[in-house]
């Protein structure tokens, strides 16, 4: 359980889909979000759909897992499609409630409002499915570092999130260690009210603070005897390169946007 | 107070994907007053075994029994288990969290809803028990002690209990010598004091000179369980499990093979002297 | 004589908040190509010596000169860790990455080193420390011994020419200790790499080639182990323990066996005390 956390939602398999540049992968989905927003009526999401279940087809990773994604996010889902059927203003009235009215127009957009949130989630899905936390990190990195001329950290976030990957398992670990040892002590995490709970934390939460505090001195000075000293003159083992693959996804991303831009315009 | 194993298995997230079994089918008991060490190597299942003393982990299968009953049934009262059976845990210093010694070592015995004034005299008593002078060390921070005396206030903090059955995970793990060996002295003289002791350990040198009796653990299952003597005669099977022997042992099994007539399974250094010099002074008189 | 790679001259240190000192005017020289050890109880100033030594820490008096390299020179500091690199205690907390292979490249990364030469390296240090199946596996599902064994590889690939351990096998169990150990000595037999072992475990200290034992701050004896361990009072009063070995043969030695002095491993304390009983036997 543990280590499946720490992979994210990544789903470890060899294809065309992964061994893109995660740099691509990153512009992909801005632009799928574009097309998302762009789409003016439902029938232009029909090539945003296609579009998704063939990439996912191209991923190896099963249509499943991407459906998977928007479980946690059904309530949100169906708050704002209700919400939209109820208080959206339309002219042919379906319902008359009293306090509100449930209309065709209403219906319609605020169906097409659920569809926009589901396609928005599984494009995500897909780049995290699709790419590794590590390789995310990478990517934006590189992604970001022509920033570093208005002085933004792009290096040191990356390194921030490489190493707050790396330690996550290893302070979870701990955590349920310490929690163990306290509840030998006859610690009570689970019952009581809201503030008795909050309370109990603190003998969990005291020790993991000075326990990651202490790993982070080890660290920074592992760090430091390696020869680490910024981003400033460093290289990397991954070079990352557009490839041929790359090129062929920006221009079917770019068909994509282009044909529901047509579709939203004359359809 | 005697705890029993029946057939205990555990594992860990049964039927996900991750599934693996710590524990299969483990059977003992242990009687007041023993000095217990499990030995095995990383993951063969000690520190699972350990956890379900005290009922921290629940079996998937078969029971513990702690007098004859059952801990995992319903209405069974787990404070008072809590209470009797002391778990210490590998590095306790890294559970330390209060801001005073006192109140650290305090935290148990609040947890048991005591009275101040007991709780006071509770710190005290463990304190002095782990080697601490009570008035010298209750105002300070935990944090500010050296290695050795966060771990010996980690234990009082477990002493403060009364627990009649103390369970060590590693007690001297990452001690240097010095420090290693007063933890040791130290957990010698508790069982001494009548608490009964189980100790996991890497060290043999350490279970040679304290266990009254070993449990050798193999993959998850009991592979050998009898004193230190009888363990030690199976010095080749413990090598073959990644086990080590102690180093008087290992002296007196290869002196074995040179041609010397020692008894088998010695392994403590002033019996192997002895035998030595008997064996020396014995073939001196006899060239007389 | 080889030239020292590390060179320590009356070097004392005192860190900011504290008064006392934590190194005490100490001196010692270690030989390219050696397998040394420092041994001492905790507080001794062993780690400390250990930070001195790649300039982690800077000396309030005296030099250390690592590679010829004067330490308190900033100019020096980024040539001095990639010619002396460091393992640490605690496996978990010097691992960076999340993947072994990625782990082992950040030497390589921060002295930027071309891309195309990083794989070649990488393959190499991991295949001396008997890691290379691990390549992509996560490193908190190793265990101890594993990790330190990748952490030395992260070292190696950096070409070093010596390597400090402080206390690198102090949390491991006695299979992990083993392990690093004789990963360790491989290093130093067969290519050389310059070992300082820094210990509070006397079997590993054994071992080596020359040992300094440290006392507050201060190096109280040093000597081939054969000299060192041989005098187990002296050692209990410095409150170490010698070898079980050892202390048999001594007190063996004492009631008036002929054994010959120096002993210290296991093996030839039996020969030799085996020799001595059938001698007298046949006599």
């Amino acid at each position: 359980m543990l280590s499946d956390m720490t992979l994210g939602q990544y789903y470890p398999v060899k294809s065309t889909v992964h061994s893109l540049d995660p740099r691509m992968k990153i512009i992909l989905l801005i632009l799928a979000i574009v097309a998302v927003f762009t789409a003016g009526n439902s029938l232009a999401f029909l090539p945003v759909a296609a579009y998704i279940v063939l990439a996912s087809r191209l991923s190896n990773v099963p249509f499943k897992m991407l459906l998977k994604g928007i479980r946690p996010l059904r309530f949100i889902l169906i708050f704002t499609v209700v919400l939209n059927i109820f208080f959206l203003p339309g002219e042919t009235v379906w319902l008359d409630l009293g306090f509100a009215k449930i209309t065709k127009e209403a219906v319609i957009t605020a169906i097409h409002y659920g569809i926009r949130l589901i396609l928005l989630v599984m494009f995500s899905s897909l780049l995290t499915l699709t790419t590794a936390p590590v390789t995310l990190t990478d990517g934006l990195e590189r992604l970001l570092s022509p920033l570093a001329k208005i002085r933004f950290p792009a290096h040191e976030m990356a390194m921030m999130m490489t190493i707050a990957l790396r330690f996550i398992p290893t302070l979870l670990e701990e955590a349920d260690k310490i929690m163990k040892a306290q509840s030998a002590r006859g610690a009570d995490f689970e019952s009581g009210n809201l503030l008795a709970r909050a309370k109990a934390m603190v003998p969990l939460l005291v020790p993991l603070f000075v326990s990651a505090f202490r790993r982070a001195g080890d660290l920074a000075m592992a760090m430091e005897a390696r020869c680490y000293h910024g981003g400033k003159g460093r290289t990397r083992l991954h070079v990352l390169k557009m490839k041929k693959n790359d090129y062929i996804a920006l221009l079917s991303m770019a068909v994509l946007l282009a044909s529901v831009i047509l579709i939203s315009r004359f359809l | 107070m005697q705890i029993e194993f029946q057939s205990v298995t555990h594992t860990y997230q049964s039927g996900s994907p991750f599934q693996a079994t710590a524990i299969r089918n483990v059977h003992f008991s242990v009687q007041s007053g023993e000095f217990l060490a499990l030995i095995g190597h990383t993951g063969s299942g000690k520190s699972t075994l350990a956890q379900h003393i005290n009922g921290l982990l629940k079996p998937t299968e078969g029971q513990v029994l702690i007098d004859g009953q059952d801990i995992h049934a319903p209405g069974y009262d787990k404070k008072t288990l809590r209470q009797k059976v002391g778990l210490v845990f590998q590095y306790p210093e890294h559970q330390l969290f209060e801001e005073t010694v006192e109140k650290d070592v305090g935290f148990g015995p609040k947890n048991l809803g005591l009275g101040e004034e007991e709780i006071a005299n509770r710190v005290q008593e463990a304190l002095e028990k782990v080697g601490l002078p009570y008035n010298e060390f209750k105002e300070k921070s935990p944090f500010e002690l050296s290695g050795g005396q966060m771990r010996r206030v980690a234990m009082a903090g477990v002493l403060a209990m009364r627990p009649e059955v103390l369970v060590l995970d590693e007690p001297a793990a990452g001690l240097d010598p010095m420090s290693r060996e007063d933890m040791l002295q130290l957990i010698k003289g508790l069982h001494q004091s009548g608490t009964t002791i189980i100790m996991i350990s890497h060290s043999m040198d350490d279970v040679a000179r304290f266990a009254t009796r070993a449990l050798v653990m193999k993959k998850g299952t009991v592979a050998m369980d009898g004193t230190p003597a009888e363990i030690f005669l199976h010095a080749d099977e413990l090598e073959d499990m990644g086990l080590d022997v102690p180093v008087i042992c290992k002296l007196n099994n290869t002196l074995r093979q040179l041609g010397l007539p020692l008894p088998e399974g010695i392994y403590e250094e002033d019996a192997l002297f002895s035998a030595l010099m008997n064996l020396w002074k014995g073939g001196e008189k006899d060239a007389q | 004589m080889k030239d020292a790679i590390f060179e320590v001259n009356n070097v004392s240190f005192s860190y900011e908040e504290a008064n006392e000192k934590a190194m005490d005017q100490v001196s010692l020289s270690v030989p390219e190509g050696a397998f040394y050890a420092v041994l001492g109880q905790n507080g001794s100033g062993k780690s400390t010596l250990a930070k001195l030594l790649n300039g982690l820490y800077l000396p309030t008096s005296g030099q250390v000169l690592v590679c010829g390299m004067d330490t308190a020179d900033e100019k020096n500091t980024w040539d001095i860790r990639q010619n002396a690199g460091m393992v640490f205690q605690n496996p978990d907390n010097q691992i960076v990455a999340t993947i072994v292979e990625d782990d082992v490249a950040f030497g390589l990364e921060n002295i930027g080193v071309a891309p195309t030469q990083m794989p070649g390296r990488i393959e190499q240090a991991l295949l001396d420390v008997g890691m290379l199946e691990f390549r992509e596996r996560a490193p908190h599902t190793l265990s101890g011994g594993q990790k330190q064994r990748i952490a030395i590889a992260g070292i190696l690939a950096m070409e070093p020419r010596a390597i400090i351990f402080d206390e690198a096998t102090a949390m491991l169990d006695p299979q992990g200790r083993k392990e690093v150990f004789a990963a360790v000595q491989k290093l130093n037999r067969e290519k050389g790499i310059t070992v300082l072992w820094i210990t509070h475990f006397m079997e590993e200290a054994a071992q080596c080639q020359h040992v300094y034992i440290m006392e507050d701050g201060r190096i109280v004896m040093e000597g081939a182990p054969e000299e060192v361990f041989s005098l187990p009072e002296k050692m209990q009063a410095l409150r170490l323990d010698a070898p079980a070995a050892a202390r048999l043969a001594h007190r063996l030695r004492e009631a008036g066996m002929p054994l010959k002095a120096g002993l210290l491993h296991m093996e030839e304390t039996a020969k030799e005390v085996a020799r001595a009983c059938k001698l007298n036997s046949k006599a």
